[in-house]
Protein backbone atom coordinates (compact mmCIF):
# COMPACT_ATOMS: atom_id res chain seq x y z
CA UNK A 1 0.00 0.00 0.00
CA UNK A 2 1.68 3.19 -1.14
CA UNK A 3 1.87 5.46 1.82
CA UNK A 4 3.23 8.97 1.74
CA UNK A 5 6.55 9.42 3.43
CA UNK A 6 7.34 12.54 5.41
CA UNK A 7 10.89 13.58 6.15
CA UNK A 8 11.18 15.03 9.63
CA UNK A 9 14.31 16.88 10.65
CA UNK A 10 14.52 17.11 14.44
CA UNK A 11 16.93 18.95 16.70
CA UNK A 12 18.87 16.57 18.90
CA UNK A 13 20.69 17.75 21.98
CA UNK A 14 21.95 15.31 24.54
CA UNK A 15 23.90 17.32 27.09
CA UNK A 16 25.61 14.28 28.54
CA UNK A 17 27.04 13.42 25.13
CA UNK A 18 27.00 16.52 22.90
CA UNK A 19 28.23 20.01 23.51
CA UNK A 20 26.27 21.28 20.51
CA UNK A 21 22.87 20.48 19.04
CA UNK A 22 22.54 18.81 15.66
CA UNK A 23 19.77 17.77 13.29
CA UNK A 24 18.68 14.20 12.68
CA UNK A 25 16.42 13.18 9.80
CA UNK A 26 13.80 10.49 9.96
CA UNK A 27 11.48 9.13 7.30
CA UNK A 28 7.94 8.63 8.59
CA UNK A 29 5.10 6.98 6.67
CA UNK A 30 1.91 8.93 7.23
CA UNK A 31 -1.81 9.05 6.54
CA UNK A 32 -3.89 12.08 5.66
CA UNK A 33 -4.96 12.86 9.23
CA UNK A 34 -1.63 12.53 11.01
CA UNK A 35 -0.02 15.39 12.88
CA UNK A 36 3.62 16.11 13.72
CA UNK A 37 3.10 14.64 17.18
CA UNK A 38 2.04 11.34 15.58
CA UNK A 39 5.25 11.43 13.55
CA UNK A 40 7.34 12.04 16.68
CA UNK A 41 5.56 9.19 18.45
CA UNK A 42 6.20 6.93 15.46
CA UNK A 43 9.90 7.87 15.49
CA UNK A 44 10.16 7.18 19.20
CA UNK A 45 8.30 3.88 18.96
CA UNK A 46 9.77 2.47 15.75
CA UNK A 47 13.02 4.20 14.86
CA UNK A 48 14.77 5.99 17.71
CA UNK A 49 13.59 5.56 21.28
CA UNK A 50 15.93 8.24 22.58
CA UNK A 51 14.02 11.12 20.95
CA UNK A 52 12.67 13.25 23.81
CA UNK A 53 9.72 15.66 23.70
CA UNK A 54 6.71 16.73 25.75
CA UNK A 55 3.11 15.89 24.93
CA UNK A 56 -0.06 14.89 26.71
CA UNK A 57 -3.62 15.41 25.51
CA UNK A 58 -2.80 15.36 21.76
CA UNK A 59 -5.82 17.56 21.14
CA UNK A 60 -4.66 21.12 21.75
CA UNK A 61 -5.89 21.74 25.30
CA UNK A 62 -3.00 20.88 27.60
CA UNK A 63 -0.32 23.14 26.14
CA UNK A 64 2.51 20.62 26.50
CA UNK A 65 3.65 20.02 22.93
CA UNK A 66 4.90 23.41 21.75
CA UNK A 67 7.76 23.40 19.24
CA UNK A 68 9.19 25.47 16.38
CA UNK A 69 7.92 23.84 13.20
CA UNK A 70 9.69 25.24 10.12
CA UNK A 71 10.56 28.24 12.24
CA UNK A 72 7.04 28.89 13.52
CA UNK A 73 5.98 28.21 17.12
CA UNK A 74 3.17 25.67 16.89
CA UNK A 75 1.63 22.81 18.81
CA UNK A 76 2.91 19.54 17.35
CA UNK A 77 -0.51 18.00 17.93
CA UNK A 78 -2.15 20.71 15.85
CA UNK A 79 0.17 20.69 12.83
CA UNK A 80 -0.88 18.34 10.05
CA UNK A 81 1.79 16.53 8.06
CA UNK A 82 -0.09 16.97 4.79
CA UNK A 83 0.31 20.75 5.10
CA UNK A 84 4.04 20.17 4.55
CA UNK A 85 3.64 17.67 1.71
CA UNK A 86 6.76 17.32 -0.39
CA UNK A 87 8.90 19.33 1.98
CA UNK A 88 11.21 18.34 4.78
CA UNK A 89 9.70 19.46 8.06
CA UNK A 90 12.10 20.93 10.58
CA UNK A 91 11.11 20.53 14.22
CA UNK A 92 13.12 22.50 16.77
CA UNK A 93 12.62 23.32 20.42
CA UNK A 94 10.65 26.53 21.07
CA UNK A 95 12.74 29.68 20.56
CA UNK A 96 13.84 31.85 23.47
CA UNK A 97 13.91 29.02 26.00
CA UNK A 98 16.97 27.12 27.25
CA UNK A 99 16.96 23.53 26.04
CA UNK A 100 17.21 20.66 28.51
CA UNK A 101 17.27 17.88 25.94
CA UNK A 102 16.15 17.45 22.30
CA UNK A 103 12.82 19.30 22.10
CA UNK A 104 12.32 19.74 25.85
CA UNK A 105 12.75 23.33 27.06
CA UNK A 106 13.25 24.76 30.52
CA UNK A 107 9.95 26.28 31.66
CA UNK A 108 11.12 27.62 35.02
CA UNK A 109 11.12 31.30 34.03
CA UNK A 110 7.59 31.03 32.68
CA UNK A 111 6.39 29.18 35.76
CA UNK A 112 7.81 31.87 38.01
CA UNK A 113 6.05 34.57 36.02
CA UNK A 114 2.72 32.76 36.20
CA UNK A 115 2.94 32.59 39.97
CA UNK A 116 4.27 36.14 40.26
CA UNK A 117 1.09 37.71 38.92
CA UNK A 118 -1.00 35.86 41.50
CA UNK A 119 -3.47 34.06 39.23
CA UNK A 120 -6.33 33.77 41.72
CA UNK A 121 -9.20 35.96 42.89
CA UNK A 122 -7.97 38.40 45.52
CA UNK A 123 -10.61 39.85 47.81
CA UNK A 124 -10.20 42.62 50.35
CA UNK A 125 -12.58 40.67 52.50
CA UNK A 126 -13.72 37.15 51.78
CA UNK A 127 -17.43 36.64 52.27
CA UNK A 128 -18.22 33.30 53.91
CA UNK A 129 -19.78 30.61 51.67
CA UNK A 130 -23.06 30.82 53.57
CA UNK A 131 -23.63 34.27 52.09
CA UNK A 132 -23.74 32.77 48.64
CA UNK A 133 -21.62 33.02 45.51
CA UNK A 134 -20.09 36.19 44.01
CA UNK A 135 -22.51 37.13 41.27
CA UNK A 136 -21.32 38.18 37.83
CA UNK A 137 -23.32 39.27 34.80
CA UNK A 138 -22.74 38.04 31.25
CA UNK A 139 -21.32 41.47 30.33
CA UNK A 140 -18.87 41.32 33.21
CA UNK A 141 -17.80 37.86 32.08
CA UNK A 142 -17.30 39.17 28.50
CA UNK A 143 -14.67 41.60 29.71
CA UNK A 144 -12.17 38.90 30.59
CA UNK A 145 -13.35 35.54 29.28
CA UNK A 146 -11.16 35.59 26.16
CA UNK A 147 -8.05 36.04 28.31
CA UNK A 148 -8.96 33.06 30.47
CA UNK A 149 -8.61 30.67 27.53
CA UNK A 150 -4.82 30.44 27.88
CA UNK A 151 -3.46 26.87 27.97
CA UNK A 152 0.04 27.96 29.04
CA UNK A 153 1.62 26.49 25.92
CA UNK A 154 4.30 29.25 25.82
CA UNK A 155 4.11 29.61 22.03
CA UNK A 156 3.65 33.35 22.58
CA UNK A 157 6.97 33.55 24.42
CA UNK A 158 8.65 31.64 21.62
CA UNK A 159 7.21 34.13 19.15
CA UNK A 160 8.09 37.27 21.11
CA UNK A 161 11.45 38.79 20.09
CA UNK A 162 11.32 41.17 23.05
CA UNK A 163 11.32 38.20 25.41
CA UNK A 164 14.18 36.77 23.39
CA UNK A 165 16.15 39.98 23.88
CA UNK A 166 15.25 40.46 27.54
CA UNK A 167 14.36 37.49 29.73
CA UNK A 168 13.06 39.79 32.46
CA UNK A 169 10.12 40.89 30.26
CA UNK A 170 6.89 39.70 31.88
CA UNK A 171 5.68 38.51 28.52
CA UNK A 172 2.39 37.85 26.73
CA UNK A 173 0.78 34.95 28.61
CA UNK A 174 1.58 36.22 32.11
CA UNK A 175 0.33 39.72 31.30
CA UNK A 176 -2.83 38.37 29.66
CA UNK A 177 -3.49 36.26 32.74
CA UNK A 178 -2.87 39.23 35.06
CA UNK A 179 -5.22 41.31 32.92
CA UNK A 180 -7.80 38.51 33.11
CA UNK A 181 -7.89 38.99 36.87
CA UNK A 182 -7.72 42.78 36.72
CA UNK A 183 -10.83 42.76 34.53
CA UNK A 184 -12.65 40.16 36.60
CA UNK A 185 -15.37 41.98 38.55
CA UNK A 186 -14.95 39.59 41.45
CA UNK A 187 -11.29 40.47 41.84
CA UNK A 188 -10.15 43.25 44.17
CA UNK A 189 -6.43 42.76 43.77
CA UNK A 190 -5.52 45.72 41.54
CA UNK A 191 -3.15 47.13 44.17
CA UNK A 192 -1.23 43.87 44.14
CA UNK A 193 -1.21 43.27 40.40
CA UNK A 194 -0.61 46.75 39.02
CA UNK A 195 2.94 47.09 40.38
CA UNK A 196 3.86 43.81 38.70
CA UNK A 197 2.21 44.63 35.40
CA UNK A 198 3.24 48.28 35.30
CA UNK A 199 6.85 48.05 36.35
CA UNK A 200 9.46 48.59 33.65
CA UNK A 201 9.78 44.90 32.79
CA UNK A 202 6.01 44.56 32.74
CA UNK A 203 4.06 45.91 29.80
CA UNK A 204 6.41 48.77 28.92
CA UNK A 205 8.94 46.59 27.15
CA UNK A 206 6.33 45.53 24.60
CA UNK A 207 6.61 47.24 21.21
CA UNK A 208 3.55 45.69 19.56
CA UNK A 209 5.30 43.13 17.39
CA UNK A 210 2.01 41.26 17.68
CA UNK A 211 3.39 37.83 16.85
CA UNK A 212 2.17 36.48 20.18
CA UNK A 213 -1.45 36.86 19.13
CA UNK A 214 -0.69 35.41 15.69
CA UNK A 215 0.67 32.13 17.10
CA UNK A 216 -1.76 31.71 19.99
CA UNK A 217 -3.71 28.49 19.37
CA UNK A 218 -6.61 29.58 21.59
CA UNK A 219 -7.33 33.13 20.37
CA UNK A 220 -6.36 34.71 23.68
CA UNK A 221 -4.88 37.76 21.91
CA UNK A 222 -2.27 38.61 24.57
CA UNK A 223 -1.21 41.63 22.50
CA UNK A 224 -4.62 43.14 23.17
CA UNK A 225 -4.29 42.48 26.91
CA UNK A 226 -0.87 44.14 27.01
CA UNK A 227 -2.08 47.22 25.13
CA UNK A 228 -5.13 47.58 27.35
CA UNK A 229 -2.86 47.23 30.39
CA UNK A 230 -0.59 49.96 28.97
CA UNK A 231 -3.56 52.28 28.57
CA UNK A 232 -4.63 51.50 32.14
CA UNK A 233 -1.11 52.24 33.33
CA UNK A 234 -0.87 55.53 31.48
CA UNK A 235 -4.27 56.74 32.69
CA UNK A 236 -3.49 55.71 36.26
CA UNK A 237 -0.16 57.54 36.16
CA UNK A 238 -1.85 60.63 34.78
CA UNK A 239 -4.51 60.45 37.47
CA UNK A 240 -1.92 60.14 40.21
CA UNK A 241 -0.10 63.12 38.74
CA UNK A 242 -3.18 65.32 38.56
CA UNK A 243 -4.78 64.17 41.76
CA UNK A 244 -1.96 63.12 44.10
CA UNK A 245 -4.22 62.63 47.04
CA UNK A 246 -7.26 62.04 44.93
CA UNK A 247 -9.66 59.21 44.68
CA UNK A 248 -9.40 56.00 42.80
CA UNK B 1 10.81 32.60 49.93
CA UNK B 2 12.21 35.32 47.73
CA UNK B 3 10.43 38.62 48.38
CA UNK B 4 10.25 40.74 45.26
CA UNK B 5 9.55 44.42 45.19
CA UNK B 6 7.74 45.86 42.23
CA UNK B 7 7.61 49.54 41.48
CA UNK B 8 5.13 51.02 39.05
CA UNK B 9 7.05 52.88 36.37
CA UNK B 10 4.85 55.98 36.58
CA UNK B 11 7.20 58.26 34.69
CA UNK B 12 7.57 55.79 31.87
CA UNK B 13 3.81 55.33 31.75
CA UNK B 14 3.37 59.04 31.15
CA UNK B 15 6.21 59.15 28.63
CA UNK B 16 4.50 56.31 26.79
CA UNK B 17 1.20 58.19 26.87
CA UNK B 18 2.86 61.20 25.25
CA UNK B 19 4.43 58.87 22.69
CA UNK B 20 0.95 57.57 21.82
CA UNK B 21 -0.34 61.10 21.45
CA UNK B 22 2.64 61.84 19.23
CA UNK B 23 1.73 58.84 17.13
CA UNK B 24 -1.76 60.26 16.56
CA UNK B 25 -0.23 63.60 15.63
CA UNK B 26 2.27 62.03 13.25
CA UNK B 27 -0.53 60.04 11.63
CA UNK B 28 -3.16 62.77 11.32
CA UNK B 29 -1.24 66.04 11.06
CA UNK B 30 2.22 65.32 9.67
CA UNK B 31 1.11 64.13 6.20
CA UNK B 32 -0.66 67.38 5.37
CA UNK B 33 2.26 69.49 6.66
CA UNK B 34 4.72 67.60 4.45
CA UNK B 35 2.34 67.79 1.51
CA UNK B 36 1.94 71.56 1.86
CA UNK B 37 5.62 72.36 2.32
CA UNK B 38 7.31 69.78 0.10
CA UNK B 39 4.83 69.10 -2.69
CA UNK B 40 2.16 71.79 -2.97
CA UNK B 41 4.48 74.76 -2.52
CA UNK B 42 7.58 73.68 -4.52
CA UNK B 43 5.46 72.33 -7.41
CA UNK B 44 2.76 75.04 -7.26
CA UNK B 45 -0.02 72.52 -6.69
CA UNK B 46 -3.30 73.11 -4.88
CA UNK B 47 -3.71 75.04 -2.60
CA UNK B 48 -0.58 76.95 -3.73
CA UNK B 49 -1.44 76.92 -7.42
CA UNK B 50 -2.34 80.55 -7.54
CA UNK B 51 -0.72 83.52 -5.92
CA UNK B 52 -0.68 82.13 -2.38
CA UNK B 53 2.47 80.88 -0.68
CA UNK B 54 2.90 79.11 2.67
CA UNK B 55 1.41 82.16 4.30
CA UNK B 56 0.45 80.19 7.34
CA UNK B 57 4.12 80.29 8.24
CA UNK B 58 4.17 84.05 8.37
CA UNK B 59 4.64 85.44 11.81
CA UNK B 60 1.53 86.46 13.57
CA UNK B 61 -0.51 83.64 12.08
CA UNK B 62 -1.21 82.09 15.46
CA UNK B 63 -3.01 79.06 14.14
CA UNK B 64 -0.17 78.32 11.73
CA UNK B 65 2.46 78.57 14.42
CA UNK B 66 0.40 76.36 16.71
CA UNK B 67 -0.13 73.83 13.94
CA UNK B 68 3.60 73.68 13.20
CA UNK B 69 4.51 73.41 16.86
CA UNK B 70 2.05 70.64 17.70
CA UNK B 71 2.80 68.66 14.55
CA UNK B 72 6.58 68.90 14.68
CA UNK B 73 6.94 68.56 18.46
CA UNK B 74 4.60 65.58 18.54
CA UNK B 75 6.25 63.90 15.57
CA UNK B 76 9.75 64.50 16.90
CA UNK B 77 8.87 63.01 20.27
CA UNK B 78 7.14 60.00 18.76
CA UNK B 79 9.90 59.35 16.22
CA UNK B 80 12.78 59.56 18.66
CA UNK B 81 10.98 57.51 21.36
CA UNK B 82 10.21 54.73 18.91
CA UNK B 83 13.59 54.82 17.20
CA UNK B 84 15.31 54.35 20.55
CA UNK B 85 13.49 51.08 21.04
CA UNK B 86 14.18 50.03 17.44
CA UNK B 87 17.89 50.44 18.07
CA UNK B 88 17.69 48.28 21.18
CA UNK B 89 16.05 45.57 19.09
CA UNK B 90 18.76 45.41 16.44
CA UNK B 91 21.65 44.73 18.74
CA UNK B 92 22.18 47.91 20.75
CA UNK B 93 20.28 46.78 23.85
CA UNK B 94 23.31 47.22 26.08
CA UNK B 95 23.54 50.90 25.15
CA UNK B 96 19.96 51.49 26.16
CA UNK B 97 20.66 54.07 28.87
CA UNK B 98 22.91 56.10 26.60
CA UNK B 99 20.41 55.94 23.75
CA UNK B 100 17.63 57.14 26.02
CA UNK B 101 19.73 60.02 27.32
CA UNK B 102 20.69 61.13 23.81
CA UNK B 103 17.14 60.71 22.57
CA UNK B 104 15.48 62.73 25.29
CA UNK B 105 18.17 65.38 24.96
CA UNK B 106 17.43 65.77 21.24
CA UNK B 107 13.69 65.92 21.94
CA UNK B 108 14.17 68.50 24.66
CA UNK B 109 16.46 70.75 22.64
CA UNK B 110 14.40 70.38 19.48
CA UNK B 111 11.14 71.34 21.15
CA UNK B 112 12.66 74.25 23.07
CA UNK B 113 14.32 75.62 19.91
CA UNK B 114 11.11 75.30 17.91
CA UNK B 115 9.01 76.93 20.61
CA UNK B 116 11.55 79.72 20.93
CA UNK B 117 11.53 80.56 17.23
CA UNK B 118 7.77 80.40 16.90
CA UNK B 119 7.23 82.48 20.03
CA UNK B 120 9.78 85.09 18.94
CA UNK B 121 8.03 85.56 15.63
CA UNK B 122 4.68 85.86 17.27
CA UNK B 123 5.93 88.52 19.67
CA UNK B 124 7.92 90.42 17.02
CA UNK B 125 5.19 90.50 14.41
CA UNK B 126 5.91 89.95 10.75
CA UNK B 127 9.54 89.47 9.72
CA UNK B 128 10.39 90.24 6.08
CA UNK C 1 15.00 16.85 37.70
CA UNK C 2 18.47 15.81 38.85
CA UNK C 3 19.99 15.56 35.38
CA UNK C 4 19.13 19.11 34.39
CA UNK C 5 21.27 20.32 37.26
CA UNK C 6 24.24 18.17 36.30
CA UNK C 7 24.25 18.81 32.59
CA UNK C 8 24.40 22.23 30.95
CA UNK C 9 21.28 23.58 29.30
CA UNK C 10 21.59 24.84 25.77
CA UNK C 11 21.20 28.58 25.79
CA UNK C 12 20.54 30.13 22.42
CA UNK C 13 21.22 33.83 21.95
CA UNK C 14 18.86 35.82 19.76
CA UNK C 15 20.78 37.40 16.89
CA UNK C 16 20.44 41.05 15.80
CA UNK C 17 19.05 39.70 12.52
CA UNK C 18 16.17 37.94 14.27
CA UNK C 19 13.66 39.97 12.30
CA UNK C 20 14.66 38.32 9.02
CA UNK C 21 13.24 34.98 10.17
CA UNK C 22 9.75 35.59 8.81
CA UNK C 23 7.63 38.10 6.94
CA UNK C 24 5.70 39.32 9.99
CA UNK C 25 8.91 40.28 11.77
CA UNK C 26 10.31 41.97 8.66
CA UNK C 27 7.14 44.02 8.18
CA UNK C 28 7.28 44.94 11.87
CA UNK C 29 10.83 46.27 11.39
CA UNK C 30 9.78 48.34 8.36
CA UNK C 31 6.92 49.75 10.40
CA UNK C 32 9.21 50.69 13.27
CA UNK C 33 11.85 52.25 11.02
CA UNK C 34 9.27 54.76 9.79
CA UNK C 35 10.01 56.45 13.13
CA UNK C 36 13.49 57.38 11.87
CA UNK C 37 12.01 59.35 8.98
CA UNK C 38 9.39 61.00 11.17
CA UNK C 39 12.12 62.09 13.61
CA UNK C 40 14.54 63.16 10.86
CA UNK C 41 11.91 65.17 9.01
CA UNK C 42 11.03 66.97 12.23
CA UNK C 43 14.68 67.85 12.85
CA UNK C 44 15.15 68.99 9.24
CA UNK C 45 12.02 71.14 9.53
CA UNK C 46 13.27 72.72 12.75
CA UNK C 47 16.54 73.47 10.96
CA UNK C 48 14.55 75.11 8.16
CA UNK C 49 12.62 77.17 10.65
CA UNK C 50 15.92 78.31 12.18
CA UNK C 51 16.96 79.63 8.76
CA UNK C 52 14.04 82.02 8.86
CA UNK C 53 14.77 83.07 12.40
CA UNK C 54 18.46 83.68 11.63
CA UNK C 55 18.01 85.03 8.14
CA UNK C 56 14.85 85.91 6.34
CA UNK C 57 11.56 84.42 5.24
CA UNK C 58 13.02 84.11 1.75
CA UNK C 59 15.80 81.84 2.98
CA UNK C 60 13.21 79.54 4.55
CA UNK C 61 11.13 79.45 1.37
CA UNK C 62 14.28 78.73 -0.65
CA UNK C 63 15.07 75.93 1.77
CA UNK C 64 11.62 74.44 1.12
CA UNK C 65 12.26 74.57 -2.64
CA UNK C 66 15.72 72.98 -2.43
CA UNK C 67 15.58 69.76 -4.51
CA UNK C 68 17.41 67.72 -1.86
CA UNK C 69 14.91 68.84 0.77
CA UNK C 70 11.98 68.16 -1.53
CA UNK C 71 13.34 64.70 -2.33
CA UNK C 72 13.95 63.83 1.30
CA UNK C 73 10.53 65.18 2.30
CA UNK C 74 8.74 63.08 -0.28
CA UNK C 75 10.54 59.97 0.99
CA UNK C 76 9.60 61.03 4.53
CA UNK C 77 5.99 61.43 3.40
CA UNK C 78 5.90 57.89 2.05
CA UNK C 79 7.19 56.56 5.37
CA UNK C 80 4.84 58.84 7.31
CA UNK C 81 1.88 57.48 5.35
CA UNK C 82 3.05 53.95 6.08
CA UNK C 83 3.21 54.89 9.76
CA UNK C 84 -0.31 56.32 9.54
CA UNK C 85 -1.73 53.26 7.83
CA UNK C 86 -0.13 50.80 10.29
CA UNK C 87 -1.08 53.04 13.22
CA UNK C 88 -4.73 53.06 12.15
CA UNK C 89 -4.68 49.29 11.78
CA UNK C 90 -3.23 48.94 15.28
CA UNK C 91 -5.90 51.26 16.67
CA UNK C 92 -8.44 48.89 15.20
CA UNK C 93 -6.67 45.86 16.65
CA UNK C 94 -6.61 47.25 20.19
CA UNK C 95 -10.09 48.74 20.30
CA UNK C 96 -12.53 46.28 18.80
CA UNK C 97 -16.07 47.63 19.15
CA UNK C 98 -18.86 45.22 19.78
CA UNK C 99 -21.78 45.61 17.41
CA UNK C 100 -24.47 43.15 18.32
CA UNK C 101 -22.76 39.79 18.47
CA UNK C 102 -19.79 40.56 16.26
CA UNK C 103 -16.70 42.72 16.74
CA UNK C 104 -15.23 45.32 14.42
CA UNK C 105 -12.15 44.22 12.52
CA UNK C 106 -8.88 46.19 12.26
CA UNK C 107 -9.18 46.90 8.54
CA UNK C 108 -12.48 48.66 9.21
CA UNK C 109 -10.72 51.00 11.64
CA UNK C 110 -8.07 51.52 8.98
CA UNK C 111 -10.61 52.66 6.38
CA UNK C 112 -12.46 54.84 8.89
CA UNK C 113 -9.31 56.58 10.07
CA UNK C 114 -8.05 57.10 6.52
CA UNK C 115 -11.29 58.93 5.77
CA UNK C 116 -10.77 60.91 8.97
CA UNK C 117 -7.23 61.74 7.83
CA UNK C 118 -8.55 63.17 4.57
CA UNK C 119 -11.12 65.25 6.47
CA UNK C 120 -8.57 66.54 8.99
CA UNK C 121 -6.09 67.37 6.21
CA UNK C 122 -8.69 69.29 4.27
CA UNK C 123 -9.71 71.12 7.44
CA UNK C 124 -6.09 72.06 8.09
CA UNK C 125 -5.66 73.38 4.57
CA UNK C 126 -8.90 75.33 4.80
CA UNK C 127 -8.05 76.85 8.19
CA UNK C 128 -4.46 77.70 7.34
CA UNK C 129 -4.34 78.52 3.64
CA UNK C 130 -7.73 79.01 2.07
CA UNK C 131 -9.31 81.24 4.68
Amino acid sequence: MGQDIATIRVTRYRPEKDSKPYFQEYKVPYRQDMVILDALNYIKAEIDGSLTYRWSCRMGVCGSCGANIDGEPKLTCASFLHDFKGRTITVEPMTNFPVIKDLVVDMEDFMEKLVKIKPWIIREKETPPEQGEYKQSAQELERYSQFSSCINCMLCYAACPIYGLNEKFLGPAATALAYRYIEDSRDQGKDVRFPIVHEMEGVWECTLVGECSVVCPKGVDPMLAIQKAKILGATNALKSLLMPRGGR
Amino acid sequence: MKVETHKIARLHAILWGIFSLGGMIAAFLLPVLIYLTAIAYPFSLWPFNGTKDPSFLITGHRLGALFIFVTIAGSLYHGIFRFQSVLTEVGLLKYRRALEAIGYFIIFVGIIVLAYYLATWYLNGTIS
Amino acid sequence: MGDSNRYPELRRRISPGWWRANRHYAMYMVREWTSLFVALYSLVFIYGVSLWAMGSRASFLNFLRNPAIVGFSIVALVFTMYHAVTWFYLLGAISPIKIGRSKTRPWQALVLNLILLVIVSYLAIWLLVLR
